[in-house]
């Protein structure tokens, strides 16, 4: 029982991590090897699907 | 060495744990990293949801979804500062609760368009026993309550409490669980600011 608590309260913790929050704007350069390829200036989010459709609507 | 940032925050003080930018009139929270560490690390996301805790502990911030990484430093959003001086003796709670009819989730390839799979996305968002809504708004004595969906299966009910509210929050949702025992729902918290940055 207290296993399965602790585990709940962990995902519960990580879901909150991951998809609540304010969403401030970051940068990201794609390189390959040492040559920067792709300079983007977006929103750098690690969500699920649900969590950026939701955000869409 | 980069710094995945964890929260906004009303003093320098506030920051109890990693690193601290200023930035206009608030601060930045962050944890520093080798470059060329991934943020999918697991290891990680469980250092930053410590980090967060600890910080929580010290004061109430504005909550960073996880991702956001500097230097560079963001734009700052104007009422961050105001927010946070609002909320400095606030936290939020979490209801998450199951839905009383989950709807199927639509699928994407049976719709030809984006926006007309986002309208089904939201038409079937889960919806709760009114009766244990209003029963849950009037047992948790929060200065602000908002519903926000979460899926297909379940409702979610931020409410943003007086720091010194918590355990009495915690033994209104045992007293709630008496009440409804059929309706699954999960209390968590304390949480940073998330729902009532904006």
């Amino acid at each position: 029982m207290a296993d399965s608590e602790e585990e709940l309260s962990l995902l519960e913790t990580l879901d909150h991590l991951l998809d609540r929050g304010v969403v401030i704007a970051g940068e990201a350069t794609i390189s390959i090897g040492d040559v920067d390829l792709l300079y983007l200036g977006l929103n750098i989010v690690l969500a699920n699907i649900d969590a950026l459709t939701r955000n869409r609507r | 060495m980069k710094n995945v940032v964890v929260g906004i925050h009303l003093e320098r003080d506030d920051i109890s744990a990693g690193q601290a930018f200023p930035i206009a009139d608030v601060w930045l929270s962050a944890l520093e990293l080798h470059d060329d560490q991934p943020l999918g690390d697991r290891d990680l996301l469980l250092r930053v949801a410590k980090m967060r805790a600890e910080l929580l502990e010290h004061a109430t911030f504005i909550a960073v979804r996880y991702g956001c990484v500097v230097p560079p430093l963001p734009p700052v959003q104007p009422h961050w500062r105001a927010t946070l001086q609002k909320n400095r003796d606030n936290v939020e709670m979490t209801l998450k609760v199951a839905a009383s009819a989950p709807k199927p989730r639509p699928r994407r390839e049976d719709f030809t368009s984006g926006a007309a799979y986002l309208r089904a996305l939201h038409e079937s968002s889960a919806e709760v026993d009114e009766a244990f809504k209003r029963a849950a708004e009037k047992a948790i004595d929060a200065i602000e309550v908002r519903w926000l969906p979460r899926d297909n299966a379940s409702l979610e009910m931020a409410a943003l409490v007086r720091r010194d509210c918590v355990d009495a929050v915690r033994a209104a949702a045992t007293k709630l669980k008496e009440q409804f025992p059929r309706i699954p729902f999960l209390l968590s918290g304390p949480w940073p600011l998330e729902a009532f940055a904006e």
